[in-house]
């Protein structure tokens, strides 16, 4: 690799309490491969140690430290500065919409977490929940099992990093909605299989408050595909609902 | 637990802002525009047909007034309105059931071709006629 | 009896352990973490949740904390566990050499493994190194950093106890002896400033416990030694793979949701605060990477990142209650009460560390409470914010 420096930036979104909002501005020396997030924590370090923001893994598992970057909802540990500008260009840096904030770059997720408890979201499943598709690479497609043990377990995709929500016009509108995460996971336990899930999403706060803006699907960093799987859910409640008819009759 | 407190969101404004949109999310934002225009449309063309029902005189001086260039670029705006809404309609019908879902950029897409060529018809007709 | 008040600083894995264990014991439990829960080492370490065989030859004390607490958290935390087990590698002719004491070590450590030849190990793995010598299964397992952190700080919350995140402590409050009774807070997120009185003050502060004592005057003989990890895009098996060698540089891989993790190195430094990324490490990590998995040179680098030991200097003056990490009730080591330091240790041995600090503190106390942690099943993490 190399030595590239840039000088780059950064328009930082502040925030303390009930004070009023205001942006401020730091110019770094970074690498152009260094990760957004590494440009935050050391404008933290070495610059305003009041600055707030979340992180925790630094490698897409863990799903806190999504904020806005350019206006887009991005996961910040795995965006290259690369990505978002150019050698002496700026980078603005705000938090994530649709939640509260609690101080400059970090929100209350709690609205998130809460849906995806309401429906029982799995943290862990069945790796066949979410086939890994393997994109070429002696994909493990029949995955052996382990003998002994059963089933082979899988961390599910939804790092429930909230940008989908952020991203989500529907979402700023309406607090109440589930949101694209949560119905995510409901769709993957399928209705067929969890028919409790069914009077949680076929409501007007669950599948039906969508408006297809596909927003989600665009900005989720994990591969969950939330706008095909709350579609998907749509026509797993229809399918529910005419099977319920014709077994009435 | 925690009291409610106040989202960071711009409410209804966050619908119309195209910064930082992908592809779905202009759709979402031009058929949120179409659906108030051809409502908007809608209340003037029952206003017109309310001076249907006034003689024939006052259709007569509405007629003229309907010709004139920008009013005719009204329409067309109506026309393109339409069908973009209405064909991105269809779209948003199929995929909400589960069809096409992930195809709905292309089919985007094509709505919006669609519109064009559709427009572009409409529009060289209406210019041929006057 | 009023509960007596403890103050943890620090939400790492050490810090909402051992809340978590105090308010099961009894104490009223306060939490000061200057960001988010789990900011520190403990979000960014590896994730893997040691079965104790890679210390099975070098260090069994270790290796049996390992497999015990592995059995533990997998029954208590299973939300934030991948439980599929690991693999132990040999690809050189050299690494062979490191069978026999293997064996012997795990054997000696009650950790199940099974030798699988080359040819089992590619039908389990196809991913795996083709020119493979030997493999061993072991109980190994991946879990998720923040999840694991915050399953424990959501049962001590339901516990009682209360979080300040995003509050630093900016000094320690003495009393007229000189004795550690509370600590000054700044609240960042409000910036606002508060002291907070406690009977005890536990630090849990991991690489900085050096910059809490400093507060009371004390040094504690900490050198900080970051190690790089780095996330590639694919996940091309199930399994941890370890490298079956002594322990060294880049020697794990670790499967994780979509991705799969190679770590890790180890230096030194001065200030914990910020450390770079070295990109000679990253290269490190993919060349030694993919001698355990070739196809890992098909894949994309999607993060990297680094984390830092606390590593203890041999000469501290500290009562080792274990040798696997330390606490010191500063009463005995320096003559100032009030404050324990607990450092070192892994994320898989968390719960047993706090369990051991939160012994000698209820000693202090004259508590005769016995640990229940191992048994109970911990609230599921989505709690801590509910
Ligand atoms: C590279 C690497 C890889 C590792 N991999 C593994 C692994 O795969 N498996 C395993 O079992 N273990 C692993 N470990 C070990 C494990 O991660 C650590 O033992 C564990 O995370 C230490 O947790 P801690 O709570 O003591 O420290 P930390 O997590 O660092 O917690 C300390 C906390 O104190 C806070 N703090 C500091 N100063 C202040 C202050 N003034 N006021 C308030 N708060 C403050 C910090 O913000 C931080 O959150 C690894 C370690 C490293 C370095
Ligand atoms: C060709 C026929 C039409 C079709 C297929 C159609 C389809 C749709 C669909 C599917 C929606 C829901 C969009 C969403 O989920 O967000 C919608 C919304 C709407 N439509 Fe239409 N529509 C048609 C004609 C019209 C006309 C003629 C008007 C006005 C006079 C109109 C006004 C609206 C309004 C106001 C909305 C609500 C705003 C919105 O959700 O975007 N529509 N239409
Ligand atoms: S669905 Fe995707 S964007 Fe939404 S919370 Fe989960 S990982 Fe994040
Ligand atoms: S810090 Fe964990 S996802 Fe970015």
């Amino acid at each position: 690799m190399s030595d590239e420096k840039w000088t780059v930036t950064f328009i930082v979104f502040r925030k303390k309490d009930e004070q009023p909002v205001r942006y401020d501005t730091f110019t770094l020396e970074v690498s152009p491969n260094e990760y957004v997030l590494d440009a935050v924590e050391r404008i933290w370090a070495f610059h305003d140690r009041s600055l707030v923001f979340a992180h925790a893994c630094h490698h897409s598992t863990c799903g806190a430290c999504g904020m806005r970057v350019n206006g887009v909802e991005r996961l910040t540990c795995i965006t290259p500065i690369r990505e978002v500008t150019r050698n002496g260009g700026t980078v603005r840096v705000e938090p994530l919409r649709n939640f509260p904030v609690v101080s400059d770059l970090a929100v209350d997720m709690s609205r998130l977490y809460q849906a995806m408890d309401v429906v029982h979201a799995q943290a862990v499943h069945p790796l066949d929940a979410a086939p890994l598709e393997g994109d070429g690479i002696r994909p493990p497609r029949q995955v052996p099992q382990p003998e002994e043990e059963g089933e082979f377990l899988r961390l599910a995709d939804c790092i429930e990093c909230g940008l989908c929500v952020s991203a989500c016009p529907v979402a700023g509108t309406d607090p109440a909605y589930l949101g694209p995460a949560a119905l995510a996971g409901a769709q993957l336990q399928s209705i067929a299989r969890n028919p409790d899930l069914l009077s949680v999403v076929d409501c007007a706060e669950g599948v039906w408050r969508c408006h297809s803006a596909y927003e989600c699907t665009a900005v989720c960093p994990s591969n969950v595909q939330p706008g095909w799987r709350i579609m998907d859910l749509r026509r797993q409640v229809v399918a529910q609902r005419i099977k319920a008819l014709l077994g009435q009759r | 637990m925690n009291e409610p407190k106040k989202l960071h969101s711009r409410g209804v404004l966050d619908w119309f802002d195209p910064r930082g949109r992908q592809v779905g999310g202009w759709g979402f934002i031009i058929n949120r525009i179409s659906a108030i225009g051809l409502t908007i449309y809608l209340y003037l063309h029952l206003v017109m047909l309310g001076k249907l029902a006034q003689g024939p005189e006052a259709f007569d001086a509405f007629i003229a007034t309907a010709k004139q260039p920008l009013i005719l670029f009204g329409e067309l705006l109506v026309i393109i309105a339409g069908l973009y809404h209405g064909l991105n309609g269809i779209r948003i019908a199929l995929t909400s059931f589960g069809v096409a879902v992930r195809y709905q950029r292309a089919l985007l897409i094509a709505v919006v071709l669609l519109t064009a060529a559709g427009s572009l018809f409409f529009a060289i007709r209406m210019l041929s006629i006057h | 009896m009023t509960k007596p008040h403890a103050i943890v600083i620090g939400a790492g894995f050490t810090g909402v352990a051992i809340a978590y264990d105090l308010a099961q014991r009894g104490f009223r439990v306060s939490v000061v973490e200057r960001g988010p829960i789990a900011n520190g080492t403990s979000g960014r370490t590896h994730g893997l949740l040691h079965s104790g065989a890679r210390y099975a030859v070098n260090d069994q004390e270790s290796a049996i904390e390992c497999i015990q607490e592995n059995i533990i958290l997998r029954r208590i935390v299973p939300d934030a566990i991948e439980p599929n087990g690991g693999l132990f590698v040999a690809v050189q002719e050299e690494d062979l050499a490191y069978r026999d004491k293997f064996i012997e070590g795990c054997a000696a450590c009650g950790i199940p493994i099974r030798e699988l030849t080359p040819q089992e190990a590619l039908r389990l793995e196809p991913n795996l190194n083709p020119r493979l010598l030997t493999a061993f299964t072991v109980p190994d397992a991946t879990f998720d950093p923040l999840r694991l952190a915050l399953a424990f700080a959501a049962s001590a919350k339901a516990g009682g106890a209360q979080f300040y995140l995003y509050t630093d402590v900016v000094d320690l409050l003495r009393d007229g002896r000189g004795n550690v009774c509370g600590v000054k807070a700044w609240n960042r997120a409000a910036d606002r400033r508060f002291d907070l009185l406690a009977e005890v003050v536990v630090n849990a502060t991991g690489a900085w416990v050096g910059q809490i004592t400093a507060m009371a005057g004390i040094q504690v003989p900490i050198a900080p030694t970051p190690g790089v990890m780095v996330a590639y895009d694919r996940r091309l098996t199930q399994r941890a793979i370890n490298l079956l060698n002594e322990p060294g540089d880049g020697d794990i891989v670790l499967p994780q949701r979509r991705m799969m993790v190679v770590g890790t190195t180890s230096f030194t430094i001065e200030d914990p605060d910020y450390v770079p990324v070295y990109e000679d490490h990253v290269a490190l990590m993919m060349e030694r990477g993919s001698a355990l998995i070739p196809a890992l040179r098909q894949t994309r680098e999607r993060g990297a990142y680094m984390a830092t030991r606390p590593l203890i200097g041999g000469t501290a003056p500290g009562r080792s209650i274990s040798r696997t990490f330390k606490a010191y009730d500063h009463a005995e080591t320096d003559g100032i009460d009030g404050l324990v330091t607990i450092t070192g240790g892994k994320a898989t041995t968390l719960r047993l560390m706090a369990e051991k600090t939160v012994d000698v503190i209820c000693r202090k106390f004259g508590m005769d409470v016995p640990c229940r942690t191992a048994e109970t099943p911990l609230l599921s993490y989505r709690k801590f914010y509910l």
